[in-house]
């Protein structure tokens, strides 16, 4: 990539120098283009920053708090897991703990780095959490026996650290360096060895799987890429067990996780077609001209369209958009013998000659997304460093060069990654597809209210079941617009609610004329002695301006008065991305009361809002409204 | 690298401390920012600036940027 590293660690360090803290919002764009010992470097300038004081100057930074354990050295971790994070415009809050401190860090969250307050807490394993107890002489027995042990104490160690946090605990595999194998001088241990280890690196993996709130990374897929696992003398001298190089590409995959639960994760994935989805020109080539498949470019674009197709089956909505006629682009896609991705797995293809930042803010808007939630890939420097310059907040990715390393660099950044999938996301293009159909019908309308009446809206209210749990959590992690006070709770979390008999956790789920939108959108309130609090309120931006927010607040109201609450009181903080919200309350009846002090956790300055219940608010006709609040018994 | 305020330049620029000449022989515990893990990151750089071997323990044990200075060039 065109980037020039020199030129931006030195303004970086100006920057530093000069502003410090107050002017953090300009650090993004300056390392997000950054790899390697460049990004390092700036890792090491960002780490010298006061988060405290940045977020003082700078209230609505995204940002979390990180806790640090494991068995090694492991403050080598903070600078690039901070540069790391400041390339996805996250500020990092970094706590280390001692020096092999993971059982007493992990079985005491609220002692020593505070783990139990973390969003992620990051337990680093290495191999020597297993060798250094294992005896000399050795045998595989006896690294087996070892690792059954670990493995005993940190599956114990996750499952009660679980109940006492509310973040994410991060594990990873063992790597097994070749000076431990080759200790074995004939092949039958050494091959023992490598079966125990693996065993035990499936084990763990399987954790992640089996106790919701734990994420292992594999690094097996980081080693591969040809990063050593281990470097001797930072080993031995200064105890630090994995590579500096290891821990660098570990801190890019918790980067990913930790965007995902400040919802910043990608949502669109913008391709180029000619030089990025396929080979040659279509307008010069033609159709049988075009190389997708067969010949040695074409095989390197089919494998870049493999790959666009299956990050379409997991939620992530592929856009064409290109510099074409659009009826040729049509056949293409649609006659091609040999094309992977067709239209039908698009949710849209433009195909025009208007300038392509122009295009995606279009796009952006009718698929009622921010410009932030897209990557866009292109093989032309001039397109990219345009939507770069028009379009800072979309993530652009220069695929120039060899078309056969563009897979790697279009997977390089995790920019899709969530924790796990709900059946949301498998049909999400359609979904949106009908979206944008319904966009065209609304244009055939001379008032909105006709509108909605021929839309024929059907919402369902209902209380939260189990099977709820993951897309709920999603909800509440990827909706930035409608998102009273962008609470964000991961699965645990959201169960933890359902458990309290308290608390009411809502579920809306509304279809129309176009089709079923699925479970769109979540009410959290809980029971107290002064009334129904709302602590949060999500909904869709697929589903907006139809009333579905008008009729899910009536019958809370309604349910408030039946269950004999004296108010109903809501919440609204404001983020850089929720102002569509700023007037719900006040909309629909509720009284801005004062806050009873000035809360110093909340810089940002909430505004509570109370519904005496005097009122009823009226339910929209347009809307075909059911609601069960009961429970299922647990 | 060819005298020691290079050495400090470096140090200043790469890791964001304010340092100046009289730093080269204060203790580095009393330089403001310093960890001791900095030397983690300096044994990579000094090797390829200079294209020889620095012992690591040797290099944890030095006490000032000057002591550094002498282990990684003078020798």
């Amino acid at each position: 990539m065109n980037v020039d590293a020199p030129a931006a660690l030195d303004e970086l360090r100006e920057l530093i120098k000069a502003g410090g803290a107050a002017r953090y919002p300009e650090v993004r764009p300056l390392v997000a283009p950054l790899s390697g010992a460049d990004l390092a470097a700036a890792g090491r300038l960002l780490a010298r920053l006061d988060p405290e004081e940045v977020l003082r100057e700078h209230p609505t930074t995204a940002q979390v708090q990180v806790a640090i354990t494991g068995h090694g050295t492991l403050s080598t971790l903070v600078a690039p897991l901070t540069g790391q994070l400041a390339r996805h415009g996250v500020l990092a809050r970094t706590r280390v703990g001692d020096f092999d401190g993971y059982v007493f860090d992990l079985s005491d969250p609220a002692g020593g780095i505070r783990a139990g307050e973390a969003d992620l807490t990051l337990c680093v394993l290495d191999p020597f959490v297993v060798f250094d107890e294992v005896p000399v002489p050795w045998r595989p027995q006896d690294v087996e026996k070892v690792l059954a042990e670990k493995l005993a104490l940190i599956s114990g160690l996750a499952a009660k650290f679980r109940t006492g946090a509310r973040g994410t605990l991060v594990l990873n595999t063992l790597p097994l360096p070749r000076r431990f194998s080759a200790q074995l001088v004939d092949h039958r241990s050494r091959a023992l060895l490598g079966a125990v280890w693996r065993e035990a690196n499936a084990r763990l993996l399987r954790l992640g799987e089996e106790l919701s709130g734990v994420a292992v990374i594999d690094l097996d897929p980081l080693l591969a890429e040809g990063v050593a696992a281990y470097e001797p003398r930072t080993g031995v001298y200064a105890k630090a067990y994995l590579s500096p190089e290891l821990l660098a590409e570990y801190a890019r995959e918790v980067a990913h996780l930790a965007r995902n639960r400040v919802g910043r994760t990608k949502k669109v994935l913008a391709l180029d077609l000619d030089g990025t989805l396929w080979g040659g020109i279509l307008g010069d080539d033609g159709i049988e001209g075009i190389q997708v498949a067969g010949t040695f470019h074409g095989e390197a674009f089919k494998a870049v369209q493999k790959v666009a197709k299956q990050l379409g089956s997991q939620g992530v909505l592929l856009a064409a958009v290109s510099k074409n006629d659009a009826e040729a682009v049509g056949q293409a896609l649609r006659e091609h013998p040999e094309m992977t991705v067709r239209e039908a797995d698009f949710v849209r293809v433009t195909a025009n000659w208007q300038p392509k930042h122009e295009n995606l803010a279009r796009l952006a808007k009718a698929l009622n997304l921010g410009v932030d939630a897209f990557v866009f890939a292109d093989d032309s420097a001039f397109e990219c460093g345009l939507v770069r310059r028009e379009l800072p907040d979309v993530a652009v990715l220069h695929l120039d060069g060899d078309p056969a390393e563009h897979v790697d660099r279009l997977l390089a950044d995790g920019w899709f990654d969530v924790p796990e999938l709900t059946a949301e996301d498998r049909s999400r293009t359609e979904k949106y597809r009908d979206e944008l159909d319904r966009a065209d019908f609304l244009h055939a309308f001379d008032s909105i209210e006709d509108y909605l009446r021929e839309l024929k809206v059907t919402v369902r209210l209902a209380a939260a079941a189990p099977a709820d749990v993951p897309r709920v959590s999603q909800l509440t992690l990827r909706t930035n617009q409608f998102n009273l006070t962008t609470a964000r709770l991961q699965p645990p979390d959201v169960q933890a609610l359902l458990a309290d008999p308290r608390a009411l956790v809502l579920t809306i789920r509304s279809a129309d004329r176009f089709g079923d939108n699925g479970l769109v959108g979540a009410v959290f309130a809980r029971h107290e002695a002064d009334g129904v609090h709302i602590d949060n309120f999500v909904l869709s931006c697929r589903v907006f301006s139809r009333g579905i927010e008008q009729a899910c607040l009536a019958v809370l109201l309604d349910h408030a008065r039946e269950t004999g609450a004296g108010a109903v009181l809501g919440t609204y903080r404001p983020t850089a991305k929720n102002g569509i919200v700023r007037e719900l309350f006040p909309r629909f009846g509720f009284e801005r009361v004062d806050p009873e002090s000035a809360d110093p956790a909340d810089p940002a300055g909430s505004a509570r809002y109370r519904h005496d219940l005097t009122a009823p608010l009226v339910r929209p006709a347009h809307i075909d409204l059911t609601a069960d609040l009961e429970r299922a018994s647990a | 690298m060819n005298d020691i305020d290079d050495l400090i330049g470096l140090v200043r620029d790469e890791l964001g401390l304010d340092l100046t000449a009289e730093d080269a022989d204060r203790d580095l515990d009393e330089l403001d920012g310093w960890d001791s893990l900095h030397v983690l990151w300096l044994i990579t750089v000094l090797e390829r600036d200079t294209g020889g071997r620095i012992s690591l323990p040797e290099l944890i044990e030095a006490r000032s940027l000057q002591a550094i200075y002498d282990l990684a060039v003078k020798r």
